[in-house]
């Protein structure tokens, strides 16, 4: 099955999506399947070419294959569909129907994924590659224009010409600060000392999310591509990849590409003829979310434990090894290739003023279609959520949106047609982070939320100066008690005040943005807190010490599902009659309110 | 080069932080984990000052993590900074119920310790400056361990450190009275190890334990006489007056 008879007898490719969210859900079992039914299938002329891709970002209907040149993409597929798929659609041309994707609105079979409303909105920079190319395949890399953009600058830029596309695209960090790729460069670059150093910054922390881990796994090589763009600029020798352990994928696919590159000389000495040299080593991170920071992750390489430094010398003066280092995120790497290849004015032509080209979301929560997404800076988060997104489930109501990883903030409905952007964002009390979008519905309680992220942080920040450490200590000390019904309204002054002073006094971004979480409740959220401290009620029935549930007799139907969900038998009723909540077994878990489909479950 | 700090110009040299000149120049910044024996290590922040733009904007800063430039504009208190030093001190004196300092010092700012479910009588307000002396003194046996909110200092594993020497570096530059020795019988008692201590020749007095004294004598080749500090400078003006005749 070599890759070269595609080409000449235009034989079938059949792509199995390998990305983590298919491989929990059996992609492995799939491709081993069709591995085992195609090897020396005698019904071929020519045995179509099997391909484990990276994720194709639609995670809710994985496992995905998708069979080439058709198009057809099939949802959800499991190895026992495997006969079926070789037989009907490889043999014969057939489409199997169930396996299709079924728009919910228009009730039509969709052929292809690309026709579906969760692609059609997104536009593919840092993601052109992945869920069309087998990550471990350098050979597939190139196919797609690899490393021609690398060709480009050596043979045809000068180190000055390729620094000003960069800056022309107007790229700005993809890693929570935003801070102007170009302009970073630049700073190194003026700097008369060497060596230099290069470092891709893979620690991707933030719970749900994980744009950074699908690139790595999918696409290894554009990152390689990118830090050898960046190191032609600043004549720097050495790179870094700094990758969590626990990406064991990543870490894989990345060693691969590595080797793969040196092997194929884009890695070593003299690269392509030039005089540039440059190599790269991989470290793996011991998983601490602070880690993420820049002036952790360099410590953190030296040797030392992560734990930030006041910023104010920038690491491109003095970073590793105190030499001058540009470090930049995972997805600012995988976007130089293209802007190298398509110059920087058509990339700063998608986006918004302040904002150029586009960004990768993870969609995660209470939404239809969870997975990764591309869109243009400035799509609005209404678009993301309901036209990408498909919208609520369970035709439950929207209530908030958090964006920016836990740090970030909580965005109510009112401002669901905010142009995101990292300036919006920030505008609002929240921010960009490393694009996690998380959907909350009305099943959710805002103070719940800031507790959870608070306890995140108060465990994961580095614990280094006394604003951050200290104020996350006080600010979920208060809120525990507020969720707890043992809240006082002076606590709400106390967590402005403390979330103040961390904003002010923290070392590093992390303590300045950790109370976001507290802040952004606090501003649009108000109420809730409230009725948790003067009603002692949690309006959206999740606070177990602040909860009721009733069921209202009138529109009880009786089908029992709720009897079956709960799991301490306190609901007692005969079918097709009203139930009773038996309040004294109740233990607050809120799976009868949630599982109701006629909303009869009230929170008193 | 030339700063200006609260209005007033002053002289700094390059590669110097804010406190120290600071410092140098007699104006007051407070300060909890700093020490002119260490680096600034921008932790307690109580050392925050105002940097002023050429438009009036101001920023906050470590001032002892801050290094000075040509021009700057200082401002070392004003009402925003007043906030936060007393906001940080509130904070250490909730953490920290068990150390007089700290709670004398909340006094001092006029502010009282929060009602939060604290740690038992702590003293430490991890400061670090144990953690500096000891690197200092060569051993290195000390470090801020685990991370957020439960982040302290520690021995490696909390077991008795085969490097420590007992030389008590961290137990004198401690300002909270947080680190824990005992000596009795000739004995020294800290961080979970028990040194013997070395008595004066002189004097009898216990001035270091054998640890410290042997270290000493690796790191310089030369073995030393057996007295405490005040015999030493005693016995070396003595020689010195022979010497001058």
């Amino acid at each position: 099955m070599k890759e070269n008879n595609v080409k000449e007898k235009g034989c079938t490719k059949i792509m199995v999506c390998c990305g983590t969210g298919c491989t929990a859900n059996g992609a492995r079992q799939v491709l081993a399947r069709l591995e085992e039914k195609l090897r020396g299938n005698k019904n071929f002329e020519v045995v179509p070419v099997l391909k484990a891709t990276g994720c194709n970002g639609w995670c809710e209907k994985g496992p995905l294959v998708k069979i080439m040149p058709e198009d057809i993409t099939y949802c959800q597929v499991k190895a026992e569909d495997v006969d079926e798929i070789i037989e009907k659609t490889l043999l014969r041309g057939e489409k199997i129907k169930r396996l299709l994707y079924r728009d919910p609105q228009t009730k039509e079979f969709l052929v292809s994924l690309h026709q579906t409303d969760f692609y059609r909105k997104q536009k593919k920079i840092a993601l052109r590659n992945i869920g069309e190319i087998d990550p471990a395949s350098i050979d597939d890399y190139i196919e797609r224009d690899g490393y021609k953009a690398l060709e480009k600058a050596l043979k045809y830029m000068t180190p000055d010409e390729v620094l000003e596309e960069v800056i022309k695209s107007g790229l700005r960090g993809r890693g929570g600060g935003g801070f102007p790729t170009g302009r970073k460069w630049q700073a190194c670059k003026k700097v008369p000392r060497f060596p230099k150093y290069i470092i891709c910054n893979g620690d991707e922390g933030d719970p749900g999310a994980f744009m950074d881990r699908s690139i790595m796994e999918g696409d290894p090589h554009t990152i390689i591509e990118g830090m050898l763009i960046c190191a032609y600029v600043l004549q720097a020798e050495k790179g870094f990849i700094y990758v969590r352990d626990e990406y064991d994928l990543a870490v894989k696919h990345l060693t691969q590409a590595i080797l793969d590159a040196r092997r194929c000389g884009f890695l070593g000495k003299n690269i392509l003829g030039s005089s540039l040299s440059f190599d790269i080593e991989l470290v793996r991170g011991g998983g601490a979310f602070v880690c993420g920071e820049e002036t952790a992750l360099i410590k953190s390489i030296e040797g030392f434990p992560g734990e930030p430094r006041d910023k104010y010398i920038f690491p491109t003066e003095s970073g590793l090894w105190g030499q001058p280092t540009v470090i930049n995120n995972v997805e600012t790497w995988a976007n130089i290739p293209v802007i190298i290849l398509e110059g920087g004015e058509k990339f700063a032509s998608l986006g918004t003023e302040g904002s150029k080209g586009t960004k990768v979301f993870s969609l995660v929560g209470k939404v239809v279609n969870t997975g990764l997404v591309e869109v243009p800076m400035g799509i609005t988060l209404r678009e993301i959520i309901y036209e990408i997104g498909g919208g609520i489930p369970n035709g439950r109501q929207f209530k908030a949106v958090q964006t920016g990883g836990p740090s970030g903030g909580c965005i109510p409905a009112q401002l669901l047609d905010l142009e995101i952007d990292f300036d919006t964002l920030t505008r609002e009390g929240s921010m960009m982070g490393s694009g996690g979008i998380i959907v909350m519905d009305d099943t959710t309680c805002m103070v719940e939320v800031a507790r959870y992220y608070t306890n995140f942080l108060a465990v994961e920040s580095c614990g280094k100066c006394t604003p951050c450490r200290e104020g996350l200590r006080a600010l979920l000390a208060i809120l525990t008690r507020i969720v707890k019904g043992e809240g006082k309204m002076e606590d709400l002054e106390l967590l402005q005040e403390i979330s103040e002073v961390m904003q002010e006094a923290s070392l590093c971004a992390l303590g300045r943005t950790a109370p976001n979480p507290v802040l952004s409740t606090l501003k649009y959220f108000q109420d809730e807190y409230v009725a948790h401290i003067i009603d002692r009620r949690c309006p959206a029935g999740v606070c177990p010490e602040l909860t009721v549930f009733e069921i209202d007799a009138e529109l009880c139907t009786g089908c029992t599902l709720c009897q079956k969900n709960c799991p301490v038998d306190a609901i007692t009723g005969e079918a097709k009659k009203a139930h009773i909540i038996q309040q004294d077994k109740c233990i607050r878990c809120g799976e009868c309110y949630r599982s109701c489909r006629f909303r009869a479950v009230k929170v008193k | 080069m030339k700063l200006i700090i609260d209005g007033r110009e002053v002289s700094a040299y390059p590669g110097e932080t804010i406190l120290e000149v600071c410092r140098r120049e007699n104006i007051f910044i407070p300060t909890l984990c700093y020490h002119p024996a260490f680096k600034g290590q921008g932790v307690c922040r109580m050392c925050m000052v105002e940097l002023e733009d050429e438009n009036g904007n101001r920023r906050m800063v470590a001032s002892c993590t801050y290094p000075v430039q040509e021009g700057l504009k200082i401002v070392t208190f004003s009402a925003k900074i007043d906030k936060v030093r007393k906001n940080i001190i509130r904070l250490l004196a909730s953490r920290a119920k068990g150390s007089d300092y700290i709670q004398d010092l909340a006094g001092q700012y006029g502010v009282e310790p929060l009602d939060l479910p604290g740690l038992d009588n702590e003293k430490c307000i991890l400061c670090r400056l144990c953690v500096n002396a000891c690197k200092l003194m060569g051993s290195s046996v000390l470090a801020a361990v685990w991370r957020g909110i439960d982040k302290k200092i520690s021995t490696p594993y909390e077991e008795a450190a085969e490097e420590c020497i007992g030389c008590a570096a961290c137990y004198e530059v401690c300002p909270t009275g947080a680190i824990e020795m005992k000596e009795e019988n000739g004995q020294r008692i800290i961080w979970n190890k028990v040194f013997n201590l070395v008595l004066c020749q002189h004097c009898g007095k216990a001035y270091a334990t054998e640890e410290q004294i042997a270290l000493v004598e690796r790191k310089t080749g030369i073995s030393l006489p057996a007295l405490c500090e005040a015999c030493r400078s005693q016995n070396l003006a003595g020689r010195l007056k022979n010497f001058s005749g």
